[in-house]
C-alpha cells in the first residue's frame, strides 16, 4: 500500500485520471481489434459464432480473398473514390476559403453556414442525393433534359459507372465544408505583413498564391488531404445507403463489402479479413499523419 | 489585431452577392429535401418539377403518428436516448483523461495519447463482429445499451484529444494557488480546472452528440427489432419497405435533422473549434 502511494506521487497521478477512459478503451475497441484478427485467421460462420469450437485455418481467408474479383473491384473502387472525392473536394474547399478570407460583410455567417453539410447524418444525406439523382423525379435529370443534354433519364443508382458519379458527388458535398474550414484556419496563420510587403515588390496576385500562400500552407494542406484520405477511405454509411454496393457489386467498398461478407453472408471470418485490409492501409497512413503533426511539437 | 483592410463598397457588395449564390447552391440539396416532404406525392411526380410546395401537404408527418404505420418519433426517441447516454459516457471518462495526459507527464503519456489517435482512424468495419459477439455474450445484445457503449469509443478519443489542449492552455500558477488554498490534486481539478475548461468540455459533448446521432453501422448491427432502432436505422428500413415514397422518406429526413440543426443554430461557435482541431470523423 505504502509502496502504491509513493508511485502515484508526483507525475504517476496522471495515470489514475487517465484509467478509466482507457480501460473503456482497452475493454470496448482494444479486444475487439485483437478478436477480429483472431477471427480472420479461422473459419467461423453463422453456427460457431458466438459459442462451438472454431477451426484455424491461417492465411486461407486472406489468400482466398486475392482470388475474389469482388474483393479486387472493391480495394480498387475504394482507392478511385478517394481519390476522386479528395481531388474535388480540396480544389472546392480551398477555392471557398480563399473567397471567404476577403473581409466582405457576409464572409463570416456565410462561412459558418456553409459547415452544416458536414454535421448532418450520412444517412440523411445518402437520401437527398438518392432523391437528386433519382430517375423520374431527379432533378438532376431534369435539369439535363432542360439543358438538352440528354433525351431520356439517366438510371443513375443502377448503372455502374453513373452510381459512382453519384457517389462521388454526394461525399464531395460532406467533405468541401471539412477541406474549407481547415483551409480557413490555416490562411489566418499566414502573417498580413507577408501580402503588404509582396504587393511592394510589386509581385501579381498570381505570384502571391504560388510563392507565399502555397508555401506557408504546406502543413495545413498536408493535414487537410491525409484527414481527408484516413476519412474518406473508410466510406460506410453513405455507400450502403444510396447504393448497397450495387448494382451487381459494382460500387462495394472494402467496408461494404465486408459488411456483406459477415452480416448477409455471414462468413465472418472472410469479412474480418476484408476490414482487417482496410485496417492495415488506415494505420499505414495514419502513421504518416501521426509524423507529419508531432513532428517538433511536445505531444 | 490591427484593422482588416477594408473593401470597396461595390466590391462588398458584390462579394456578398456571389456568396449567398454560393450557399443556395450549396445547400439545394437540403432545401429541396424539405420542400419534397411538404408535397403531395402527385406533385413530386410532376414535370416539370414545383420549385416550392403548389399544395402544402403535413399529411407526411402527420401520419407518421397517427397511423403507427412506422413511427418515427419513436425511433427520434431511441436516437435521444442512445446519443445522450454516449455523450454522457464520453464526456465523464475523457475530461479526467484529457487532464491526466495535459498536466502529467507520466510514462506511458505518449503511448497512450498516440492509441487515442489511432482509434479515431480505425474504421468500423473492424469492431463490428467482435463487438456483436461481445455484446451477444454480455446479453445486451438488441438493446440501447449495446449502441450506447458502441457509439461512446468515437467520441472518447476524440473528446480526449480536444480537451488536452483545453488543459494544457491553462497556466500552473492557478493550479499552485489552489494547493495552496488547501485544495489537494482531485479537488483542484474538479474546482478550478473544469469550470476554466468548460467550453472545451462543450465541444466534447456536441460532438459525442453529433457522433452517436449520426450513427447507422452499430444501431443497425446490435438492435435487431425495429421498434428500438435509432432514426438513422429507421430511415434505412424505411427506405427498403417504402422506396419511392418520396414524401414521407424526406420527411423522415427533416425530423433527423431538426437536433442537428437546433446545435448549429445555438453552439455555431463549438462547432468551428471542434472541427479545426484535428477531427476526424468516426
Amino acid at each position: 500500500m505504502a509502496r502504491l502511494k509513493k508511485f502515484f506521487r508526483y507525475e504517476n497521478v496522471g495515470m489514475l485520471f487517465v484509467l478509466p477512459a482507457f480501460l473503456y478503451m482497452l475493454v470496448f475497441v482494444g479486444y475487439p481489434i485483437v478478436h477480429n484478427i483472431i477471427l480472420s485467421f479461422q473459419d467461423v460462420n453463422a453456427g460457431n459464432l458466438v459459442k462451438g469450437t472454431r477451426n484455424f485455418i491461417l492465411f486461407e481467408n486472406y489468400l482466398e480473398l486475392f482470388k475474389d474479383s469482388v474483393f479486387t473491384s472493391s480495394l480498387w473502387n475504394t482507392v478511385r473514390f478517394t481519390v476522386s472525392c479528395l481531388v474535388f473536394q480540396f480544389i472546392a474547399g480551398f477555392a471557398l476559403a480563399l473567397f471567404f478570407s476577403k473581409p466582405f460583410s457576409f464572409a463570416k455567417p456565410v462561412r459558418g453556414i456553409l459547415l452544416v453539410p458536414w454535421m448532418i447524418p450520412i444517412t440523411v444525406t445518402a437520401l437527398m442525393f438518392k432523391l437528386l439523382f433519382a430517375t423520374d423525379i431527379g432533378i438532376i435529370n431534369f435539369l439535363l433534359r432542360s439543358l438538352h443534354l440528354i433525351e431520356k433519364n439517366i438510371e443513375w443508382l443502377t448503372t455502374p459507372g453513373t452510381a459512382m458519379f453519384a457517389l462521388i458527388c454526394a461525399n464531395v458535398w460532406i467533405g468541401i465544408p471539412f477541406n474549407m474550414i481547415l483551409i480557413s484556419t490555416g490562411l489566418t496563420t499566414i502573417p498580413k505583413e507577408l501580402y503588404e510587403s509582396a504587393s511592394i515588390d510589386g509581385a501579381g496576385k498570381v505570384q502571391t498564391f504560388w510563392k507565399i500562400t502555397l508555401p506557408l500552407l504546406k502543413p495545413t494542406i498536408e493535414s487537410v488531404l491525409i484527414l481527408g484520405f484516413i476519412y474518406t477511405f473508410k466510406v460506410y454509411d453513405l455507400v450502403y445507403v444510396m447504393t448497397s454496393g450495387g448494382p451487381v457489386n459494382a460500387t462495394h467498398m472494402l467496408s461494404t463489402y465486408s459488411y456483406k461478407l459477415s452480416f448477409e453472408m455471414f462468413k465472418y471470418s472472410k469479412g474480418s479479413a476484408v476490414a482487417n485490409v482496410l485496417l492495415v492501409i488506415l494505420l499505414f497512413v495514419g502513421v504518416l499523419y501521426i509524423k507529419a503533426t508531432t513532428e517538433g511539437e511536445d505531444a | 489585431m490591427g484593422e482588416e483592410k477594408r473593401l470597396s463598397k461595390k466590391k462588398n457588395i458584390l462579394f456578398s452577392i456571389i456568396a449567398v449564390v454560393l450557399l443556395c447552391i450549396l445547400l439545394f440539396p437540403l432545401y429541396w429535401a424539405l420542400i419534397t416532404s411538404l408535397k403531395t406525392e402527385q406533385e413530386i411526380f410532376r414535370n416539370p418539377p414545383t420549385f416550392y410546395p403548389h399544395i402544402l401537404n403535413t399529411k407526411s408527418y402527420a401520419a407518421q403518428v397517427e397511423t403507427g404505420d412506422f413511427n418515427m418519433f419513436r425511433s427520434f426517441a431511441n436516437s435521444f436516448l442512445i446519443s445522450m447516454g454516449a455523450t454522457l459516457i464520453a464526456v465523464l471518462l475523457a475530461v479526467p483523461a484529457s487532464y491526466g495526459i495535459a498536466k502529467y507527464h507520466f510514462r506511458a503519456r505518449k503511448a497512450l495519447l498516440l492509441s487515442f489517435l489511432v482509434t479515431q482512424m480505425l474504421p468500423v468495419s473492424v469492431l463490428l463482429t467482435p463487438m456483436f459477439i461481445m455484446f451477444k455474450n454480455m446479453h445486451v445484445y438488441n438493446t440501447w445499451v449495446a449502441a450506447v457503449l458502441a457509439d461512446a469509443t468515437i467520441g472518447i478519443p476524440f473528446s480526449v484529444l480536444i480537451l488536452k489542449n483545453y488543459f494544457a492552455s491553462i497556466p500552473k500558477d492557478l493550479e499552485e494557488a489552489a494547493y495552496l488554498d488547501g485544495c489537494n490534486k482531485f479537488s483542484a481539478f474538479v474546482r478550478i480546472l473544469i469550470p476554466i475548461a468548460k467550453p472545451g468540455v462543450m465541444v466534447c459533448a456536441i460532438f459525442s452528440f453529433l457522433y452517436a446521432w449520426g450513427d447507422l453501422a452499430y444501431g443497425m448491427t446490435f438492435i435487431l427489432d425495429q421498434e428500438k432502432r435509432p432514426i438513422t436505422a429507421g430511415i434505412f428500413n424505411f427506405m427498403g419497405q417504402y422506396g419511392t415514397k418520396w414524401s414521407y422518406l424526406t420527411a423522415f429526413a427533416v425530423v433527423t435533422i431538426i437536433p442537428v440543426a437546433l446545435i448549429f443554430i445555438f453552439m455555431q461557435k463549438y462547432i468551428v473549434s471542434g472541427m479545426t482541431s484535428g477531427a476526424v470523423k468516426g
